[in-house]
């Protein structure tokens, strides 16, 4: 339809700016904005560089309907240490014991500092008076376990248009449509200090060069390795379209070291495939969490308790077994262990045996009103990519709770069924190695949110982007501005314009697409050393033959493509990942056909030393005493916390 | 007869009597799949509609509700009135 039809922006493929601060923030999400917050409030220059217009982009745009993990709320019955000890056993080891650490200690002081910037966190308008997950007192509204009270329901559409107010406000210098390319370091050497990076302008072409003292990658985690379809690349996967893990494929080539990427996860979500649009067929759990679910006769599911019992009523659904102090539920928990399980509708074979008929329903038509419009209305519309798609469009089109049952597919909240090789990073994936002040083992690199390995939630980015921009201030303000290596700095211009000067070649679906089927025949469910090595062989085919021939018409096209050719990067190092685990790792989901039966290694952490991977092995339990750990290098926080 | 690009879905579509054609929309979109019309006033085109994630930032951001999105129809899930289920299954 637009074939030919010009560009409608001026090219300034030939000018270049130049910017320097003390702290860079790549990444204008949640962690990036929280970041940029923090390092500002701390009298730091700052640049926070987004690839969308801050005020709606990143995963959490348009919204989140709940906050986990907030155990330092007024109300919670969860110390942090007990809930991170949780977190931590509930995976066997294989998380973040200083990210979940600092989320747990820190997210409620994010509630409250997004609440002060205008978010809101609280029913001030007393919608939900009366309810049983109300605190009449502070009018916190909470989710899941009513009794352990520490994951809140928010109006989360309000949090990200506040956090773009309060960068305006605190001077900060958002430099919205700029993808960063590069980083950049001292003297231009792989694996020495982090000095920049440069980017371009995805509309006008632009090219920037960015100098800082300290930078923070506050990047996705990566996606399309393995999901990919043309006609719908931008519901390919659960996250924004852009979001392909940038800063990963960044870091991967300075020498950054990378933790837990070789867990992939059977794909979760993905609307171009099988799975329908988060939050929109009928499902129990995470924002539909407790809605009653009916079989096609109309007869209700019962939930039963961890030690399978029937439970009475809706209310029951939200309150620990006897005995248990508190349970697990949210984003990422799928089935936790007993001592952390929730209540559960009965699974699927047991229904089967007692005749229940399929297709289901999530029936809300008879919860109490409270639970009814706390799913329909505050968690199913306040919930990122709800709003309009989902609540908006089905109340327009006649969909009534109080009378109508929305169909479920398949028998969980994923609502659909996807094949072993359809594979995706999600439920704590890998990404970036931290120490205690989230820096990464490049000086002067900083990583948060979903750059970091094991992340998860909405509380998870906003209490690290928080925090390392707090460190990163620190770091910052005892250094000094590098100059950048020229050659260093002229391989990258050339690298990044070379596609729009290739008037012909591959475009980014069909590269895109043979990463995706590479990965879904070599790199599957079952890996094996043969077909790994294969696998790998076949990428550095498409890096070496593949990409100097592929081709972009503008800034836009020319944005999508170099975010394949990081997709490539993050594929390549993912198989990397598994190469070097040779044993099945349960916990982290891998599997290998020719593994020895031997124990699990404990992280495997590798980097890029320019010419090979490299590996070392972490213990599991490295972040020590975590409580201990945080106080000592945060009292200058928490003494400010107490002067309020 | 006539040669026509077959869309594999539609995401967005602007009532042009309401649409002010402010762009704020576009500005919204994180993923940038529209391009400023070449008529002022009017909507903008939406130059990458498969590039969609159905956020609908464009939607809240519209100053006088000229937009509507719409998921492709392989998306758009089924409901139900629950009493025509029970009727069926007493019948």
């Amino acid at each position: 339809m637009y074939q030919g039809r010009e560009w409608p922006y001026p090219s300034e493929i030939d000018q270049t700016e130049t910017l320097t601060a003390d702290v860079l923030v790549v990444g204008g999400g949640i962690a990036g904005c929280m970041a940029a917050i923090a390092a500002a409030r701390r009298g730091q220059k700052v640049i926070l560089v987004d690839k969308g217009a801050v005020k709606r982009s990143g995963a959490g745009g348009t919204g989140i309907d709940h906050w986990e993990s907030a155990a330092t709320n007024p109300c919670s019955r969860v110390t942090p240490e007990e809930l991170h000890k949780a977190m931590m056993d509930d995976n066997d080891g294989y998380n973040n014991p200083i990210s979940h650490y600092i989320e747990c200690r820190e997210g409620w002081d994010r509630l409250l500092d997004i609440e002060q910037m205008g978010g809101k966190i609280r029913d001030t308008e007393d919608e939900f008076k009366g309810a049983e997950f109300r605190d009449e007192e502070t009018k916190l509204l909470f989710a899941y376990d009513y009794h352990a009270r520490y994951t809140l329901r928010v109006w989360g559409t309000t949090f990200k248009p506040a956090m773009a107010r309060e960068l305006k406000r605190l001077g900060v210098r958002v430099l919205e449509r700029v993808m960063v390319t590069s980083l950049l370091t001292k003297d231009g050497k792989h694996g020495s200090d982090c000095i920049g990076a440069t980017g371009f302008h995805t509309r006008t072409g632009k090219f920037y060069i960015m100098r800082a003292k300290a930078t923070i990658i506050a990047t996705s985690r990566p996606a399309r390795v393995w999901l990919f379809s043309a006609a719908y690349p931008g519901l390919c996967e659960f996250r924004p379209l852009q979001c392909i893990g940038d800063g990963h494929a960044m870091g991967w080539r300075i020498g950054a070291e990378f933790c837990m990427m070789e867990k992939s996860v059977r794909a979760q979500f993905s609307a171009s495939g099988r799975s329908y649009p988060p939050y929109m067929a009928g499902n129990n759990h995470n924002t539909w969490y407790p809605a009653t679910l009916i079989d096609a006769t109309g007869r209700e599911i019962p939930y039963v308790d961890r030690d399978g019992n029937i439970l009475p009523d809706v209310r029951s659904r939200c309150y620990p077994a006897k005995g248990q102090r508190f349970f697990l539920k949210g984003g990422n928990v799928e089935e936790a262990k007993y001592e952390y399980l929730g209540p559960e509708t009965l699974p699927w074979d047991k229904l089967k045996e007692m005749g229940y008929k399929l297709p289901f329903y999530a029936d809300l038509t008879a919860m109490p009103e409270h639970e009814r419009k706390a799913i329909w209305g505050l968690m199913v519309g306040q919930e990122g990519k709800t709003m309009v798609p989902v609540y908006q469009y089905l109340n327009n089109a006649g969909f009534d709770p109080t009378k109508h049952v929305i169909q479920c597919y398949g028998a969980g909240w994923t609502s659909a069924e996807f094949l072993p090789q359809e594979r995706q990073l999600f439920g704590a994936p890998g990404g970036f190695m931290n120490d205690w002040y989230l820096m990464t083992n490049i000086p002067g690199l900083f990583a948060a949110g979903d750059a970091l390995f094991s992340s998860n939630c909405y509380g998870h980015a906003a209490a690290t982007g928080y925090y390392a921009g707090r460190h990163a201030a620190r770091f910052a303000a005892s250094r000094s501005l590098h100059d950048f290596d020229a050659h260093q700095l002229e391989q990258e211009r050339e690298r990044v314009y070379a596609p729009l000067l290739n008037k012909r070649g591959f475009g980014w679906k069909e590269l895109n697409h043979a990463i995706c089927k590479t990965m879904q025949n070599y790199c599957g469910e079952l890996k094996e050393e043969g077909l790994l090595l294969a696998g790998a062989e076949r990428l550095s085919h498409y890096e070496k033959d593949i990409v100097p021939y592929t081709s972009a018409s503008n800034p836009h096209e020319l944005m999508r493509l170099l975010e394949v050719h990081n997709i490539l990067t993050v594929a390549q190092m993912i198989l990397e990942a598994c190469l070097v685990r040779k044993q099945d790792c349960p916990p982290l989901e891998f599997y290998r056909a020719d593994s020895g039966g031997q124990a699990p290694k404990p992280f495997l952490v590798i980097r890029h030393d320019g010419e090979k991977t490299v590996c070392r092995e972490v213990p599991l339990d490295f972040a020590g005493d975590v409580k201990e750990n945080y106080e000592r290098r945060n009292q200058d926080y928490i003494e400010e916390k107490e002067v309020g | 007869m006539v040669l026509r690009e077959t869309k594999p879905a539609e995401p967005l579509a602007f009532d042009t009597d309401k649409c002010i054609g402010c762009n704020r929309c576009l500005e919204a979109c994180q993923i940038d799949i529209m391009i400023p019309s070449e008529e002022k006033g009017s909507p903008p085109l939406v130059a990458f509609p498969d590039e969609c994630w159905y956020c609908g930032a464009c939607v809240m951001e519209c100053p006088t509700g000229a937009i509507s999105l719409q998921h492709p129809l392989m998306n758009q899930v089924r409901w139900a009135e629950k009493s025509s289920l029970t009727a069926r299954s007493e019948a």
